[in-house]
């Protein structure tokens, strides 16, 4: 049953990620990532990793993606900005780097075979389960990432203030 | 039960979808977007590499990953907005002020 379920988010997925990189509206881009957010998360709850789902459910398609949705309404594209858009110079370079890291991991991983391969453990990534590890041994870089969080919000400000300034200058 | 080259695969498709996106477009909302299509790939074979070998390591490495990229999206959209304010434009190759 969990074999069907893992094929058709699959395809989910996989079509939603073509949509990302071919679609020609902004809009569609970010709103196909929300699809594929949203299968990767089923995906994650398909592997017992209930934790990590939801987090990436909720960071992602809750926070991350409406961001890109506010940016893009804000910039408030035009149509010819658009369209000048399409063309670019690595368009053969990069399809063929696609085609040939996509055939280079097939065949790599079509070679590795281990004993776990078809019979995997039975962790269970609960809420309490994870966070029992991420408050004993991962304390460090769990409290290292507030400094992250705070560095960015620095970054954000001094951009933005800079952003301020430059609009002053040329209003005068 | 799914063998876990499967999930590997998968997670390679979704990989080269991302690259193909971030290499080909030069809007750089896209080259963005398709850049948390990258992480997310790597997401996929975290979790499922710590599902088969019953670790949380996976699963916390995943979580981590998750926060930075929260982080870098926010930065980088308010230079992309920076961009547009000062270029009116969000094409990546109009940013050649640091060619030369």
């Amino acid at each position: 049953m969990s074999s069907y379920f893992f094929y058709f988010l699959a395809a989910i997925l996989i079509f939603a990620s073509v949509c990302v990189v071919l679609a020609r509206n902004p809009l569609y881009n970010v709103l196909s990532l929300v699809l594929a957010i949203f299968s990767l998360s089923s995906l994650f709850i398909l592997l017992e990793a209930y934790f990590v789902g939801i987090i990436l459910l909720l960071v992602y398609a809750g926070a991350v993606l409406i961001f890109f949705l506010f940016m893009v309404m804000c910039l408030n594209l035009n149509a010819p900005a658009l369209t000048s858009l399409q063309q670019s110079r690595f368009k053969i370079l990069g399809w063929s780097a696609g085609l040939l890291m996509t055939s280079t991991i097939y065949f790599a991983i079509r070679s590795f075979q281990t004993a776990q391969d078809t019979n995997p453990s039975t962790l269970r990534g609960t809420i309490e389960s994870i966070g029992k590890v991420l408050f004993t041994d991962y304390l460090l870089p769990f409290e290292l990432t507030s400094l992250l969080l705070l560095i960015a919000i620095f970054g954000i400000v001094s951009l933005a203030q800079g952003a301020f300034n430059t609009g002053k200058e040329e209003a005068r | 039960m799914i063998p876990l080259t499967y999930y590997l695969i998968l997670s390679g498709i979704i990989f080269s979808i991302g690259i193909v996106g971030v290499t080909t477009s030069r809007n750089v909302l896209k080259i963005l977007l398709s850049l948390e299509l990258l992480l997310a790939a790597s997401n996929l074979s975290f979790v499922s590499f710590s599902k088969f070998n019953g670790d949380y390591d996976g699963q916390l490495i995943v979580f981590f990953v998750i926060l930075v990229a929260a982080a870098e999206v926010a930065v980088g959209l308010a230079i992309v907005v920076l961009m547009y304010r000062r270029l009116f434009t969000i094409q990546a190759d109009e940013l050649k002020e640091l060619k030369w």
